[in-house]
């Protein structure tokens, strides 16, 4: 692939790809920009082993979730609610405000589920497309999405 | 599995959308002629090794043959080298010093070619993940 097709491919779905990173990252749009240039230099890296018959986001998503995971164990930092309240009213003058209750909610949920739920909701994936995407099981895919609903509605009730 | 209407429609009514996807296409571009320069430096120095290894190959192989061969072309009659002790191992080696001297050398060469061999399956390596990359 030449890096203009790359280039413009990308241009088409950077902003589903923006997206289910700064929902991974609760919010923190620094943190989901960074992650996501990582994700495109490494695939624009491995660009030689995309196969054209399968689906180019899917393909992107696939190496944004593992940059994101790998991010995460390199950085385990773990901050409570509050924290992320105050990190997220600091930094949320714009209209992901608006976005506070999810993104918190979304942060008490372990990287895996919040992958889970953000690809099935947000991105509308199904089961085996997330199976595939996060290299997991349809059955442990299930498991994810299940536990990480109930703790959402929980967390989300008025 | 169904899906949940009310988080559904929570995620969707919450889609995020951003007004500066020509900066971030632009800040993936910086970064990706910084990886464009380093492939470039790294095809030039695999080149630049692979030459040096070439040249070190037959360099050492030519000047080997020819020292071989001067050694073989000596009168045989003549040591090559000798000792002031007698001794019947030093007498031995002086007797034999051509063969030795040849031998040595000939050991030298093949280990010199061994490693250069080595060298060049290293560079082949390396350019295959650089032709990955590309």
């Amino acid at each position: 692939m030449t890096r203009e097709g790359f280039i413009a491919l990308v241009e088409r779905e950077q902003e589903a790809l923006r997206g289910f990173l700064l929902y991974l990252c609760c919010g923190n749009k620094d943190e989901a920009d960074d992650i996501s240039q990582d994700a495109l230099v490494k695939a624009y890296l491995s660009s030689a082993g995309y196969q054209e018959k399968g689906r180019f986001r899917s393909w992107l998503f696939k190496i944004a979730h593992n940059t994101f995971l790998n991010h995460k164990a390199s950085c385990r930092t773990t901050e409570s609610l509050d924290e992320a309240r105050t990190l997220i009213s600091n930094t949320s003058a714009d209209a992901s405000f608006a976005h506070q209750d999810l993104y918190l909610a979304l942060r008490t949920l372990p990287p895996k589920e919040r992958s889970a739920i953000t690809l099935f909701y947000l991105n509308g994936y199904n089961i085996k497309e997330i199976a595939a995407i996060t290299d997991t099981s349809e059955d442990a895919v299930k498991k994810q999405l299940s536990r990480g609903r109930d703790k959402l509605k929980e967390k989300l009730k008025p | 599995m169904n899906k949940d209407k009310e988080l559904e429609e929570l995620f969707l009514a919450q889609k995020p959308h951003f007004d500066d996807n020509e900066a971030f296409i632009a800040s993936l571009n910086k970064r990706l002629d910084a990886v464009e320069y380093v492939k470039q430096h790294q095809e030039a120095t695999i080149r630049r090794y692979k030459w040096a290894m070439v040249a070190a190959f037959v360099v050492g192989i030519i000047s080997g043959a020819i020292t071989i061969a001067f050694v073989l072309s000596m009168p045989a009659e003549i040591p090559l080298f000798s000792f002031s002790a007698r001794s019947a191992v030093l007498v031995w080696l002086s007797e034999h010093s051509r063969i030795i001297v040849t031998t040595a050398l000939s050991l030298f060469m093949g280990f010199a070619v061994f490693s250069i061999f080595g060298n060049v399956m290293d560079i082949v390596k390396m350019r295959k993940r650089v032709m990955e990359i590309h």
